[in-house]
Formats: C-alpha cells, sequence, structure tokens
C-alpha cells in the first residue's frame, strides 16, 4: 500500500516536477495564464506592469535572462520562446537537448484561438484554455460595433499600428477603421491630417524618449483614447479587454 | 559680418516656422507653433550655445583643436542628462534634465582641465578629449543598458547623435535660461581671451589671471552646452568649425570673434535642422537624419585640415 501511493508520488512528480521556462515576453503571458504552477522561470519583462498583463502573478515568480547557462541550472523540461529573438540562445537549449517551443505571436482573434488551444495541448491544461476562450469570446461578444470612426494607433516613436497588426485586429473588433499605415507617422504629419480617434498606451512605468513622444502638448487637442501599455503588446486572450475599453 | 549672420539667421528662422515634415506653408496654427517654433529657436540658442563655447574654449586652451563636443564636454553631458531622464528624475522636476547635463557637462571640464592641464600642448589636450569622450560615451551605453526602460539603450543615436525632432515649447522653455545665461558668462570673457592671447605673465599683469579666465570658460560652456545636449543629444564639430569660418574675415582676436561666434553657431545649427528636415522630404528616407550627422559631415574634413596644420 505504502509502496505503491510512493510509486504514484514518484510518477505523478516526474511529470510535474520539472518546471517550464518562458524566455519571451508574450510566451510569459500565456503560460502565467495557462498553467502558473509550472512555471520555473519567466522572462525579466513580464513583471513590467507597462508591458506585460500577468505583473502582479509574475513578481512572485522566478525569471531568467535569455542565457543558455541559466536556463540549463534550471533544468526545464519545455522552454517556450518566440520564432525571433536570442536564437543562438535555444539552439545551444536544443543542442542539450531541451525540447524548445517556439510560439508563432498571434496578431488576431482566429489566431489567438489556435495558439491558445495549441499552447494548452502543449502544457496538458485543454480544459484552461477553452476556459480562457470562452472568457475571451463573452467579453467579445458584449461589444456593441460602434460607426466605424477612423482611428490610428500612435505607438512609442510615433509608429501607428498597420493592416494585419494585433492593434489593427483591435480596432476592427471595436467597431472603428484603422488609419494607420504601419509606418512611422510624424507629429506635423499627424495633426495636418487627423484622425477621428488617437489610440495611444497610458504612459509607462519608466520614461524614455521614444514614449515621451506620445505626451508631446501639440496631441492634447487630438481625441484621445488611452489604453494601459501592456494590452497591446502581446496578442493574447486578454486582447479582449482592449476591444472593450475601445468600443464605444 | 554680423548684420549678415543676423540676416542669415532670421531667414533661416522664418524658413524653419514654414518648412517641416507635412510639407512647405502653413498647413496648420499648432504645428507652427507648436512643433516648428520650438525646433527653430532650440537649433538656434543650442548652436550659438556651441559656437560661442568653441570659441572661447579654443582662445582659452589657446588650441584651435578645442570643440566642446570633440573635448567630451558634449558626452559628459548627455551622460547627465541621461541619468537624470532615464531614472526619473526628470519626470517628477522638469529643470532635473538640464540640471543633469549641467552637471555632466561640468565635471567633463573639470576632468578635462585636471587631464590636460592649463597650456596644453594641441596633442595632449586633444587626447585628453578623445579619453574622455569615449569614457564619455562608455558610461553613456552603459547608463542606457542599466536604464529602468528595457528600451532605452535603442535610443542611444539621439543621445550621441542629436536631433531636434518634435521638440517642444516645454524643452524651450528648460533649456533657454541656462544657455542664455552660458552665453552671457562666455561673452564677458573677450578681454580675458585677448590677454590671455598675449601670454599668461601678461594676462597676469593686466589683472586677468589665466586660472580665473578658464573657470569662467569651463562654468560658461557646461551652462549653453549642458542645457542645449540635454533637449538636443550631443552634437559635434559645430564649435570646431565657426570659429575657423570666421577668423579669416575678423582676425584672431578672441574678443572679436566671440559674438559672431554665437550667430554664426545658430546660422550653422539652423542649416543643418532644415536640412534634416528636407531630407526625408527630397530623398525616399523613412525619418530624419540626425543632426550630429550633418554636422559631422561638414565638420570632420575641417578637423583633417586643422590637424594638417597644427602638425608640425
Amino acid at each position: 500500500m505504502i509502496g505503491r501511493l510512493l510509486v504514484a508520488l514518484l510518477v505523478c512528480h516526474g511529470a510535474q516536477a520539472a518546471g517550464v521556462v518562458s524566455l519571451n515576453l508574450c510566451t510569459d503571458q500565456y503560460l502565467v495564464r495557462l498553467a502558473p504552477e509550472r512555471v520555473a522561470a519567466l522572462s525579466p519583462l513580464a513583471r513590467d506592469p507597462s508591458l506585460s498583463v500577468v505583473a502582479t502573478e509574475a513578481a512572485g515568480l522566478p525569471w531568467v535572462r535569455a542565457d543558455a547557462e541559466a536556463v540549463l541550472k534550471l533544468a526545464p523540461d519545455l522552454v517556450l520562446a518566440a520564432e525571433w529573438g536570442a536564437q543562438t540562445t535555444l539552439q545551444a537549449l536544443e543542442r542539450r537537448g531541451v525540447r524548445v517551443v517556439r510560439s508563432d505571436l498571434p496578431e488576431d482573434f482566429a489566431a489567438i484561438r489556435r495558439e491558445t488551444m495549441r499552447l494548452a495541448r502543449l502544457l496538458r491544461v485543454e480544459a484552461r484554455g477553452v476556459a480562457l476562450l470562452a472568457a475571451m469570446d463573452a467579453t467579445l461578444a458584449g461589444v456593441v460595433p460602434g460607426a466605424k470612426l477612423a482611428a490610428t494607433v500612435l505607438e512609442p516613436r510615433g509608429y501607428t499600428a498597420g493592416v494585419g497588426s494585433l492593434a489593427d485586429s483591435v480596432l476592427r473588433a471595436a467597431g472603428l477603421r484603422n488609419a494607420g499605415s504601419g509606418r512611422r507617422q510624424d507629429l506635423e504629419t499627424l495633426l495636418a491630417h487627423p484622425p477621428a480617434l488617437l489610440v495611444m498606451a497610458d504612459a509607462p512605468a519608466y520614461p524614455s524618449l521614444a514614449t515621451d513622444f506620445l505626451s508631446h502638448p501639440a496631441l492634447a487637442r487630438l481625441p484621445t483614447r488611452r489604453l494601459p501599455p501592456a494590452m497591446l503588446v502581446c496578442g493574447g486572450p486578454w486582447t479582449a479587454d482592449a476591444v472593450r475599453l475601445l468600443a464605444p | 559680418m554680423i548684420r549678415g549672420l543676423v540676416a542669415a539667421g532670421l531667414g533661416l528662422g522664418a524658413l524653419g516656422l514654414l518648412l517641416g515634415a507635412a510639407g512647405f506653408g502653413v498647413p496648420d496654427s499648432a504645428i507652427v507653433w507648436q512643433l516648428r517654433l520650438p525646433r527653430t529657436l532650440l537649433a538656434g540658442l543650442v548652436g550659438a550655445g556651441l559656437g560661442l563655447s568653441g570659441a572661447v574654449l579654443q582662445g582659452g586652451l589657446r588650441n584651435r583643436l578645442a570643440d566642446p563636443g570633440l573635448l567630451g564636454i558634449g558626452g559628459g553631458a548627455a551622460l547627465g542628462a541621461v541619468v537624470a531622464f532615464y531614472w526619473g528624475l526628470s519626470a517628477r522636476f522638469a529643470p532635473a534634465l538640464p540640471l543633469g547635463g549641467l552637471a555632466g557637462a561640468g565635471v567633463a571640464c573639470l576632468a578635462l582641465f585636471g587631464l590636460a592641464g592649463r597650456a596644453p600642448s594641441a596633442p595632449s589636450l586633444i587626447l585628453a578629449g578623445v579619453a574622455l569622450s569615449a569614457l564619455a560615451s562608455a558610461l553613456l551605453a552603459l547608463a542606457l543598458a542599466l536604464a529602468p526602460n528595457p528600451f532605452a539603450l535603442a535610443e542611444i543615436t539621439f543621445w550621441l547623435m542629436g536631433g531636434l525632432q518634435d521638440r517642444s515649447l516645454g524643452h524651450l522653455a528648460l533649456a533657454a535660461p541656462p544657455i542664455l545665461v552660458g552665453m552671457a558668462v562666455l561673452l564677458r570673457l573677450g578681454p580675458g581671451l585677448d590677454a590671455l592671447a598675449l601670454g599668461e605673465d601678461v594676462a597676469r599683469s593686466l589683472g586677468r589671471p589665466v586660472g580665473r579666465t578658464l573657470l569662467w570658460a569651463a562654468i560658461g560652456s557646461a551652462l549653453a552646452v549642458g542645457a542645449g545636449t540635454a533637449v538636443a543629444g550631443s552634437i559635434g564639430f559645430v564649435g570646431l568649425v565657426v570659429p575657423h569660418l570666421l577668423r579669416p574675415v575678423l582676425g584672431e582676436r578672441p574678443a572679436r570673434l566671440l559674438p559672431a561666434a554665437a550667430l554664426a553657431g545658430a546660422v550653422l545649427l539652423l542649416g543643418a535642422d532644415l536640412l534634416a528636415r528636407a531630407a526625408p522630404l527630397l530623398l525616399p528616407l523613412s525619418q530624419e537624419p540626425p543632426l550630429g550627422v550633418l554636422t559631422a559631415l561638414l565638420g570632420a574634413p575641417f578637423l583633417v585640415r586643422i590637424a594638417r596644420q597644427v602638425a608640425p
């Protein structure tokens, strides 16, 4: 009896013990929402409230730099990362036999649904994936489409959200028309041809010239809607909240 | 000469109100007053501070290669401003930005005079300046890498190469008072620099000891260059080029050179800023070239020419 319990414990331990390391801000957020108990480490950006929607949860979890040695020390059974960035680190980890899964970061709601379920299956928490998507769809269903106002999403350094971007999907879901080009927009051109609505992220926690641009006094006279800055960084089930905040 | 420079400055300034990314003309009054006006005035003020500081440093150090950028004063200013900006000091107390630039420039001036001595030979002064500039750039990169904002390092081009895009009236209000005070300090140094040109002993006997002149040159440069760099990044070569352009016309006397150097610095940077604004309108560029790139393209050949003249 005791022997069987021990074996059961060991098996259970073997399946759950080794954790998951995420080296990308976006996979950090999926991992925390889907399986916080499996986190071995997140990227350091996950705890930044201006970038991450799971900053509160991440503050209590360990973090690791994208450095092969530091990750190997944690002996993870799975490493989550993006298709771009830190590829040499990921290749080094794969050479050492660590399983690396790269996420193709979703930019629209169909891709968010696919990616949520793919990662949920990978982490063997399908029920949680289904629940997250159900909550997302409930939020989206509550949005009443508006009068298709022309809106420009202004990002740090003056970049605008172009067609096919996450912000573009959010605008369309909120019943707005995206007037952005995806290219950099200087203040003069923006003021000369102002959109009906300007969408910007709230001022982030730490100053930078890139975000200083967004608080230029010349922008003050344009009708503006501000979103928490972490909302448009990564696409995920939480993106529905951005739609809710932008809908009329 | 002075009248010609004033006319050129006013002409370029007027052009500065009419030209921008939205095209030539007046598309909207807010564009003119909130974007082009602060940018134009800052170009004039920052350029004036750099040109004047260059003329004073060349006179005070009796060295034709002296320039606030080459000697590391601009680098020190950028470092001070970066610390004040990225660590949130200037978000809580706006004047911390020019004060940071001023403090950095002041420390760099002190270090320079300490390293190179009182009447240094041209190579030893320039070597001290090169060492200081390199140290300041390295510390700048370190500060940006350690800054709380994870993307701060991407902004290193602004701090190393300068720029005036999207500056606001707020930036103008922060930078103008220290630059103007610094220029007032530097403009009063004419007689002291004239005396110094005759030798240290003569200067002392005329009641203008070299130590005091250099101290005020350092204070004035820290104010004028430090505050300018805090809002426009480091812009090199203006202080080097301007006195050399003026000497063939105005002669060698520093006192005559100083007011013209301030005006010529303003004209030079106004012109460079107009070029930077015009570049994306004329060429298929996705953004403006940094201001310091344009002044370096003009200034680097000058440096080569002057260095050849100075070398034995």
